[in-house]
C-alpha cells in the first residue's frame, strides 16, 4: 500500500513537472491556494527584479493602522514578454490586488492579479491553474 | 605527359580530400559554409507548456538504493529545492524551465544559453571525445554531433548535488549519462527527447520529450537571481519568504 502510495506520489511529481511551469524559482507550498484573498490599497513600491518581481502596498486595516504587504509576482522577463512594463504599477495607485496567501499569517501573499482605478486589469498568468 | 600530370592532379586532389575528411574540420558545423547547411536551430525558443507528446510523462523507475533515498525524503521531505537560494537546477532541469533558451551555432560548437539562471552550455561539434575523467559540474561536459536532420547532444560529468526531478527527494548519481536528439519538427517548432541513464539511480533509462517554440522577436534577458530573492531555504529544509521592505 505504501509502495503503491510512493509510486502514486512519484507519478505525480512527474506530472507537476509539466503542468507547474510557475514553479521555476521555488516551492509554493507556502501559500495557501484554497483560498484567495483581496487587499485593497496604495501601491507603495513596485520591485522590477529577479527572480520575483514584488509589489509593496500600503493598507489601512479595520483600526485604522496603515501596514505594508508583500506581494510576490512571476519575474520581469516572464512578465514583460506578456505585456507588462516596469511602469505597470506606480507609487500612489489604488489597487485591489487578489492574492494567495501566506500560511504562515504574514502580510504576504502570490500576486494573481490587479485591479486598477481607472478600470486597467493586470493578469499575472494567463492560467492561475498553473499555480494551484 | 599531359595525361601524367593530370593524373597526379586528380590524384592530389584525391588525397586532400581525404586529408580533409580525416580531419575534425569536416564535420557538419565545423565552418561557416557547413553551418548555413545546417538545420535552423539558431535563435530563441521556449518550452510550450501543456504540449506534452506521446501521452503522460514516462515514470521513473529508481534502483532501490535511490528509491530507499526517495522514501527516506518523503518521511521528512525539505519544503523546497536550493533553487530557492539561487542555485541553479543543473542538467536536465535547467532546459526545463519556464524561461526561454538560445541556441547559437559557432564552427565547432553549439552554445546553449539558458535564459533561467543565466546558465552557459558549451556543445563541442567538433570531434573531440569527453575528458577520461571529467570535473563534476551542474550542466555536465556536452559534445554533439549529427545524424541527418538531428543534432544528437552526450553529456556527462553531473556533480550528484543536483537533484534529478523537481524535489531533492529524486536524485542521480556523478554516473548519470544524458542523450539529447533535438530535431525540428516544422521551422518553429524544435522537438528535444531526452534519454538519462544512471547505472546508480536509475533501474531503466528515462525518457522526457519536450517541445519548443520558436520566439523570433525575443531576445534572451538578464536572470540575476540574487538581485532580490526573498526565498530560502534553511539547512534543514524549511522553507521561508523574507518580507522586510
Amino acid at each position: 500500500m505504501k509502495t503503491t502510495f510512493a509510486s502514486f506520489a512519484l507519478l505525480l511529481t512527474t506530472l507537476l513537472l509539466y503542468t507547474r511551469p510557475a514553479a521555476a524559482h521555488h516551492s509554493f507550498t507556502m501559500f495557501d491556494n484554497s483560498k484567495t484573498v483581496v487587499i485593497t490599497g496604495v501601491i507603495k513600491e513596485f520591485q522590477w527584479t529577479n527572480p520575483h518581481t514584488w509589489t509593496w502596498i500600503d493598507v489601512t486595516n479595520d483600526q485604522g493602522v496603515t501596514e505594508t504587504w508583500g506581494i510576490e509576482g512571476m519575474s520581469p522577463n516572464f512578465l514583460g514578454r506578456r505585456g507588462w512594463t516596469k511602469d505597470s504599477l506606480k507609487p500612489g495607485d489604488k489597487v485591489s490586488i487578489t492574492i494567495f496567501p501566506l500560511k504562515n499569517g504574514e502580510k504576504g501573499g502570490t500576486f494573481l492579479r490587479c485591479k486598477l482605478a481607472d478600470g486597467r486589469e493586470l493578469v499575472m498568468f494567463e492560467n492561475p491553474k498553473v499555480i494551484q | 605527359m599531359r595525361n601524367q600530370i593530370v593524373l597526379g592532379l586528380v590524384f592530389l586532389a584525391a588525397i586532400a580530400q581525404l586529408a580533409v575528411a580525416a580531419d575534425t574540420h569536416g564535420l557538419p558545423g565545423s565552418d561557416w559554409p557547413s553551418i548555413a547547411k545546417l538545420p535552423d536551430l539558431n535563435g530563441v525558443w521556449e518550452v510550450t507548456f501543456g504540449g506534452v507528446i506521446g501521452g503522460p510523462p514516462q515514470q521513473v523507475v529508481l534502483t532501490p538504493k535511490y528509491a530507499a533515498m526517495l522514501k527516506a525524503f518523503q518521511e521528512a521531505p525539505a519544503q523546497d529545492t536550493p533553487m530557492a537560494n539561487c542555485v541553479p537546477p543543473g542538467m536536465p532541469g535547467i532546459m526545463l524551465q519556464p524561461y526561454p533558451i538560445e541556441i547559437l551555432f559557432t564552427p565547432g560548437m553549439v552554445t546553449i544559453i539558458a535564459e533561467a539562471f543565466s546558465q552557459v552550455r558549451h556543445v563541442y561539434t567538433d570531434g573531440r571525445k569527453h575528458p577520461d575523467d571529467p570535473d563534476l559540474t551542474f550542466d555536465g561536459h556536452s559534445i554533439g554531433h549529427w545524424e541527418g536532420d538531428t543534432l544528437v547532444v552526450d553529456t556527462v560529468g553531473f556533480t550528484p548535488d543536483t537533484p534529478l526531478g523537481m524535489n531533492m527527494g529524486t536524485r542521480h548519481s556523478s554516473k548519470m549519462h544524458i542523450v539529447e536528439r533535438y530535431h525540428l519538427k516544422d521551422p518553429n517548432k524544435l522537438e528535444l527527447t531526452m534519454t538519462i541513464d544512471d547505472p546508480e539511480a536509475l533501474a531503466q533509462p528515462w525518457t522526457r520529450t519536450a517541445v519548443f517554440g520558436r520566439h523570433r522577436d525575443w531576445t534572451i534577458a538578464e536572470y540575476v537571481c540574487q538581485q532580490n530573492n526573498r526565498n530560502y531555504m534553511d539547512s534543514k529544509g524549511k522553507a521561508g519568504i523574507d518580507l522586510h521592505h
